[in-house]
């Protein structure tokens, strides 16, 4: 797969075109490291042929199996790139591809790594029509004949998935991006997707919509932001590559009005799809209103994608400028961490408070982004891995408590559930604790690996905030876990479905990886800070 | 800008005989007022009254919409590649083919789901 | 206005091809005088154009035509140019006034601005100065004539809009969405040009085709610019924004005088550049046609500006055939037409002219072997596509054909025809509609269309 001939024989093609008179020398396009994505999107491309071709009753098999197959090839292929001693040769960072555009370096392949796995847990719950969360007919007003003919039918709009592989495509171009304009297409490509499956839910439906409309609103503004950003930037550098601005950054001190209204709102944008206070506004309601397997999704990959774009830009493109965006971002973390924590005790409903904590463990992992150094890196990249897996099985449990409307959010609803169905409910606790960061979960470990890096750092007054941040949190995960196991169950409360393959798979693959890298996180550390080893490829 | 400078030369020409007709079309022609006469026209019967807000529009129409912006900017993209064709060699000629291709497969997409029908 | 002695100097020193470079060194009142010379070619043609549409289509009727006003009825549109004004300037009561006094004032600027960029011939000389026969040239002169062709498309609409009137509004839309869908099969149609001339600029274009116009070596581009040239101009059979038979008038409705005669003179003049727009990028623009482009003198001095209104006014007449001779379509086959044949059929016209231009190029890359069997295939499944409409639309139209039964639909027994037509022995058709199942005609009436 990594074929060593095949990118040659590309080079070569490329070069040839330089035998017009004044030609424009073409990039060469690296198809064996651009691999993983490709395939992506490649797979999300015949997703949407195989909805206009295939006959509706083959078209869910059919896309399920094109968009897990898809995710697995890209998985294989990034494996295989990163141990290929071809790109890494001689102790090489990595290489940037197409001229320059796409990075291809271990921190990347890692995230690009993680976001796969990730994905496809999600698309195992997407893919669960048992309690298909997705409506029918997404055309029809809430409430129309129309959708109840579309219910009655039991029809599914199968563009979700190609819809989420074009979404995971972006989410892995994001991270990848070695310049500014990539990076916002990616962003886009990310984005819009996400945008449209959030206003897909089957039940509630104007409360989805609303959420659709505020994402794609906010996020439109984010986008622009950004784009402000990268306008300013290029007019500092005169380009648009971040090892480019890096170089600028460092020589020329006269400009450097553009070059902070550049970084501050490039770092907007960034921040915005983090959901970091003061810019999570949206973060509650797109939770809340989405359908719950693509609010698993953006909660895992989206999160992943955006942190390794911010880490990206803020370590190859003003890694020099660390005394200037630190404070800044100092007190966003510290934000961040401690808005997250308070405003979440007061939530009722499980989606939202998951939504919080989430605002929460974005501090989490800004206080290792803030660490500026390998083991900074390092440690959000194992905590990333931590969160995500803990939050996709946990918001795969959600989709499992259901009330004869639809899941069953409403925190009331689950008062006693621990003795209704102890195995589902202790598997719940179980990722809570993750989440408040107790000893033999993954979220003690991460916690442990960003705090230490961020001390390593002399940043211990951003730690003594995480810590008790950290304690905040974790009262209102505690209080859920009383509510569940010690207080009575609610009369005609909610079903308790069993899990079937696909959200099992989810559960337990979410379950098992909370646990191992609680016990023995050892070797996705050392992977971690392998990854880390060499920053990114400016 | 130089260039330019015919052009916007042209246009005051036309904009001045535009808006001095129009203003002579209003001086010289006669004034009877009419009650009828300044209704809408719909054949004679009283006119529609108009809808709150405008009105909605048939989804139609904004579905075409999109679609032109989509295939607007593959134009946008294929004028510059069509005038740089011979210096971009062979790259130019693979890639545009790849990103007419991912077009072409968005236009069966609509096509096939009835974007295209108009009845 | 000839100079003599420069024609000689001219016709002894051929291949004055001009460039960019000659448009930046441009005297100032030369400028103005070829302004006010464009200025008054569109104003000529377009009233040449009334009186000659309407006396065509005359004797194609088999009537004689306005004939009254001056010889031949050649006095007709003036006497028509000069009624308009004398006429009545009504605003509706329920009319946004800024709005729509401006409308057809956009149309109308727009309309003039998109002939700057036509070339009318190669380097003259105009009271002892060298210039060329074209008011300006840009690097991007086609995208001129685009622009001002979707800017013109603002006044249709805000005038639709504005009318506060139903119809008026139905034919701007239309009108909005027909001029889009076309534009994206002409925008398309313009890329092969591009391909093969390298440049955006018309002059450049215009001398690209040195060696044979692009009408032979790109027909199918050609062709499609012949449909969208007629669409984008909202001419018969493609007139639908202004049906009268569904809409009164369209988007114009609501407007007279001299409001409504800067629509006219807006849609006239479009006819004129597009026309113009076919001749420079497909028809050689000013260069002879064959036998007389062996005659060395051809395509020097004054001559080519002949050649080149000829060839406009060959297509003009074109316009004026078709109104003469085909019924308007429906809105759906508009709409089909566009979408369905146009785009896609340009799309791997586009491909296929890139691969061969490749080939002839000699780019040395096994890509193009790939390249060129994905549009073979892309070929064969446009075929089979075609294929399969026609099939589907024969087994549409054979029920109807194969039983001659007439379009009622008796109780059980669904109606056969595909578009929606009342039963004709409705009550409120007092009788005149056909007695069930008593001949076939009205079926073959009703399908045929």
């Amino acid at each position: 797969m990594t074929g060593t001939a095949a990118p040659a024989a590309l080079a070569a093609h490329a070069t040839l075109a330089a035998s017009a008179p004044g030609a424009i020398s073409a990039p060469p396009i690296e198809y064996s490291q651009l691999g993983p994505m490709l395939v992506v999107f490649g797979a999300a491309i015949v997703g949407v042929l195989v909805e206009a071709f295939a006959p509706r009753p083959a078209r869910r098999g059919t896309q399920l199996a094109l968009s897990l197959g898809g995710l697995a090839a890209a998985f294989v292929w990034t494996v295989v790139i990163a141990a290929s001693r071809q790109v890494f040769a001689n102790g090489s960072p990595g290489h940037t591809a197409i001229g320059g555009a796409v990075g291809v370096d271990r921190p990347t392949l890692f995230i690009q790594g993680t976001i796969v796995v990730l994905a496809f847990i999600s698309v195992l719950l997407i893919g669960d029509t048992r309690f298909s969360p997705f409506v029918a007919q997404a055309a029809a007003p809430p409430g129309a004949t129309a959708e109840q003919e579309g219910l009655a039918a039991g029809a599914m709009h199968t563009e979700i998935f190609p819809l989420t592989l074009f979404a995971v495509g972006g989410m892995m171009l994001f991270p990848a991006a070695n310049d500014l304009l990539t990076m916002f297409v990616a962003l886009e490509v990310l984005s819009l997707p996400l945008y449209l499956l959030c206003g897909l839910a089957r039940r509630r439906r104007l409360l989805s919509h609303e959420a659709a409309m505020k994402y794609f609103l906010l996020g439109a503004f984010s986008s622009a932001f950004f784009l402000f950003g990268i306008a300013m930037l290029y007019g500092f550098s005169g380009s648009v590559s971040l090892a480019a601005i890096a170089s600028t950054a460092a020589s020329n001190t006269s400009n450097s009005t553009l070059l902070f209204a550049g970084i501050a709102l490039t770092g907007l944008g960034l921040l915005f799809k983090i959901g970091a206070v003061p810019f999570h506004s949206w973060k509650p309601d797109v939770y809340q209103g989405a359908p719950t397997p693509v609010t698993a999704l953006m909660a895992s990959c989206t999160v992943v994608s955006a942190f390794g774009a911010l880490l990206r830009v803020f370590y190859v493109a003003f890694g020099n400028l660390t005394w200037d965006w630190r404070p800044a971002l100092w007190v966003i973390a510290v934000l961040t961490m401690v808005v997250g924590a308070v405003i979440a005790i007061t939530q009722t409903d499980v989606k939202r408070l998951l939504a919080y904590s989430s605002i929460a463990h974005a501090g989490f992992v800004l206080t290792g982004v803030l660490a500026v150094s390998t083991a900074g890196l390092s440690s959000a990249l194992f905590y990333l891995v931590a969160y995500g897996f803990t939050t996709v099985g946990a918001f795969a449990v959600i989709t499992l408590v259901r009330d004869p409307g639809g899941e069953a959010d409403h925190l009331s609803r689950w008062a006693g559930l621990g003795r209704r169905s102890p195995v589902v409910a202790g598997i719940f606790a179980f990722f809570l604790l993750a989440f408040a960061g107790i000893p033999l979960t993954s979220g003690f470990t991460g916690k442990f690996a960003v705090f230490q890096a961020a001390i390593a750092s002399g940043e211990t007054a951003l730690v003594i905030v995480g810590v008790l941040s950290s304690a905040i949190a974790a009262f209102f995960y505690v209080r859920v876990i009383v509510l569940m196991f010690f207080s009575d169950p609610v009369p005609d409360g909610p079903e308790v479905v069993l899990p079937n393959v696909f959200s099992g798979t989810a559960v337990g693959v979410g379950a098992a990886v909370t646990l191992l890298l609680g016990i023995a996180p050892q070797p996705v550390l050392s992977l971690a800070s392998h990854a880390a080893n060499q920053l990114f490829v400016g | 800008m130089r260039l330019y400078l015919p052009i916007f030369i042209l246009a005051l020409l036309g904009f001045g005989f535009a808006s001095f007709s129009v203003f002579m079309g209003t001086r010289l022609g006669p004034k009877r007022w009419n009650r009828a006469k300044l209704e809408s026209y719909e054949s004679g019967i009283e006119p529609t009254p108009h809808p709150p807000g405008g009105g909605r529009i048939p989804v139609k129409y904004y579905v075409t919409a999109m679609l032109f912006i989509v295939f607007d900017i593959e134009i946008i993209f294929l004028y510059p590649w069509a005038v740089t064709f011979n210096k971009l060699g062979a790259f130019g000629l693979v890639e545009m083919v790849t990103f007419v291709i991912t077009v072409l497969v968005a236009y069966a997409y609509v096509w096939r789901r009835g974007g295209l029908e108009w009845d | 206005m000839t100079d003599q002695g420069m024609l000689q100097h001219l016709l002894a020193a051929p291949g004055t091809e001009p460039t960019l470079a000659s448009f930046n060194t441009e005297i100032w009142w030369m400028v103005l005088l070829k302004a006010g010379m464009v200025f008054a070619f569109l104003l000529l043609t377009t009233i040449f154009m009334i009186w000659f549409e309407r006396r065509v289509i005359g004797r194609m009727q088999n009537r004689p035509g306005p004939n009254r006003a001056g010889p031949f009825g050649l006095l007709q549109p003036v006497a028509d140019a000069l009624k308009l004004p004398l006429k009545e300037d009504i605003i509706p009561r329920s009319a946004d006034k800024l709005i729509f006094v401006i409308a057809p004032v956009i149309s109308a600027t727009m309309a003039f601005i998109g002939f700057s960029v036509i070339p009318w011939g190669p380097e003259v000389s105009i009271f002892h100065h060298q210039t060329p026969l074209q008011l300006a040239d840009l690097p991007v002169a086609v995208l001129v004539i685009l622009a001002m062709s979707s800017i013109g498309v603002y006044g249709l609409v805000l005038a639709g809009w504005a009318s506060g009137s139903p119809y008026s509004l139905l034919g701007a839309l239309r009108s909005a969405a027909q001029v889009i869908s076309y534009e994206i099969a002409m925008g398309l149609a313009f890329v092969a040009v591009f391909l093969y001339a390298g440049s955006l600029s018309t002059s450049a274009i215009v001398a690209a085709q040195n060696n044979g116009w692009f009408f032979w070596e790109l027909p199918v581009s050609f062709v499609i610019y012949l449909f969208t040239m007629v669409g984008e101009t909202n001419r018969l059979p493609f007139d639908l924004p202004e049906g009268e038979g569904e809409l009164v008038a369209g988007y114009h409705t609501e407007y007279s005088s001299m409001k409504f005669a800067m629509f006219y003179l807006a849609e006239y003049i479009n006819m004129t550049t597009v026309a113009a727009l076919a001749t420079t990028l497909f028809l050689g623009g000013w260069r002879a046609p064959w036998p007389i482009s062996l005659w060395s003198g051809a395509n020097t001095g004054w001559w080519p500006l002949l050649w080149f209104l000829i060839k406009v006014f060959i297509l003009l007449f074109g316009y004026v055939w078709l109104r003469g001779t085909l019924p308007r379509v429906r809105y759906d086959q508009l709409m089909a037409l566009g979408w369905k044949v146009l785009i896609p059929v340009s799309i791997v016209w586009i491909l296929f002219i890139a691969v061969i231009r490749a080939w002839k190029l000699n780019f040395n890359s096994t890509a193009i072997y790939a390249v060129a069997g994905l549009v073979f295939v892309l070929l064969i499944i446009m075929v089979m596509a075609w294929d399969e409409a026609a099939q589907q639309r024969a087994a549409r139209n054979a029920p109807t054909e194969a039983s001659p039964q007439p379009a009622v639909a008796g109780p059980g027994q669904p109606a056969a025809p595909a578009f929606p037509v009342p039963p004709l022995d409705l009550p409120h058709y007092h009788g005149t509609g056909v007695e069930p199942g008593n001949s076939a005609t009205p079926a073959r009436e009703v399908t045929g269309a």
